[in-house]
């Protein structure tokens, strides 16, 4: 019969019995037949999360309200401008006349009854 | 043709524009006559005039600035005949407040005041030397009428007419010049007229008639036998500087002067007579 007296074989017997038992203990210590509870905080975060979301949506559905009432305001700001434009270019062209006129500026004797009267001052 | 007449530098103005709905225009053209009278008249003590008169040395606004090297150019020019320095020798002729304030009759005035002082500008700043003090009178109605007239001319062709002094801009005008018998009619095309003399604006001291026409040579009232005279130029400021250069020379020298410098003139001596010079006919 085989008896195991080698004192080797007893230590490694040893080892291996506290290997096992440590094993045993972190199992037991995981408890992994219990159910993981519900964090409360993530309950928080979530309404937190969804209430953003709903602001979010808001906040977009005003921008968009300004967004296209800033268009309609670009649009009418846009003809004011190119009337303005036109406006200014008639008055340089007007401009232009009186300058062409001028270069054949001059004064004559006429038979014509007087718009005005000029007098010593 | 819409038109438009005030009271303005102490003168008649009459505003004529060739156009309709021309209501703005014609506004904008009587608050520069104003916004210039409240900066280049000597009887308001709050005017840019007085403030430099009073200080002798200013940071002049743009206009202040523009009338007085005109000025300057002018005294230049007329060897001195036109000068912006005689304001005191106006003063000392009686001339001394607004003309409908001047009274007609009155004792004798005070020595006359030479003009010709030193004035300086040095880009927005004006110094006078001690002593010489500015009027702008008629330089500054002829600048005026030029002023109106370019914010007229956006409405149409125009004329303005400050009390003498006129200035077009577009179109012919014709305009009605006062000679010894009876009115010429002048066609002014893009051209500018102003008339000087001494049938009006005259008042008596000591029995003297005086009148506003200043020789700055002497400071006394031009000793001239011009009655009054009116000369077409590129616009109312030489205009003006030039009729009163001319009405200094003289009936003949003007004639002469006004033919040398092919400047259109009508000539009003002081027996009636009428002379056409600088290529008028």
């Amino acid at each position: 019969m085989a008896v195991v007296t080698s004192h080797t074989g007893r230590l490694y017997a040893l080892a291996l019995a506290l290997v096992a038992f440590f094993l045993a203990w972190a199992v037991v210590a995981a408890r992994p037949w219990a159910t993981a509870a519900a964090d409360p905080r993530l309950k928080v975060l979530a309404a937190r999360e969804a209430q953003l979301r709903h602001e979010a949506h808001l906040v977009n559905d005003v921008v968009a309200r300004r967004w296209a009432a800033y268009r309609v305001a670009l649009q009418a700001r846009r003809t004011q401008i190119a009337a303005a434009k036109q406006q200014a270019a008639q008055a340089a062209a007007t401009s232009y006349a009186a300058a062409s006129a001028a270069s054949s500026s001059g004064v004559r004797v006429v038979m014509l009854p007087p718009l005005t009267i000029t007098r010593t001052s | 043709m819409e038109r438009r007449n005030f009271r303005a530098m102490g003168t008649d103005i009459e505003l004529l524009v060739d156009a309709n709905g021309a209501g703005g225009a014609l506004d904008a053209a009587v608050s520069e006559f104003h916004r210039l009278e409240a900066l280049l008249s000597r009887f308001r003590d709050d005017s840019e005039l007085s403030q430099l008169n009073r200080e002798r040395s200013i940071e002049a606004g743009p206009d202040m600035l523009r009338v007085i090297e005109l000025a300057l150019a002018a005294r230049e020019r007329t060897q001195g005949r036109f000068d912006p320095t005689v304001h005191d020798a106006v003063v000392a002729a009686g001339y001394d407040r607004t003309f409908d304030e001047v009274p007609a009759d009155g004792p004798a005035v005070a020595a006359p005041a030479p003009a010709g002082g030193g004035v300086r500008v040095d880009g927005y700043s004006i110094e006078l030397d001690d002593g010489v003090r500015i009027d702008l009178g008629g330089i500054a109605k002829g600048y005026a009428a030029e002023r109106a007239a370019e914010v007229l001319a956006v409405a149409g062709p125009c004329l303005v007419n400050a009390g003498g002094d006129i200035a077009t801009r577009g179109g012919s005008w014709p305009v009605g010049v006062e000679t010894g018998s009876e009115t010429l009619t002048l066609e002014l095309t893009g051209t500018a007229l102003a008339t000087s003399g001494r049938d009006r604006r005259t008042w008596r001291r000591d029995g003297r008639m005086l009148h506003h026409l200043i020789d700055p040579r002497t400071g006394a009232p031009a000793d001239s036998d011009v009655l009054r005279i009116t000369v077409v130029a590129p616009d109312a400021v030489e205009a003006e500087v030039a009729a009163t250069s001319l009405f200094l020379a003289g009936a003949r020298g003007a004639a002469a002067e006004a033919d040398a410098a092919q400047l259109p003139a009508v000539i009003v001596d002081a027996q009636g007579r009428t002379t056409l010079a600088g290529g008028l006919e």
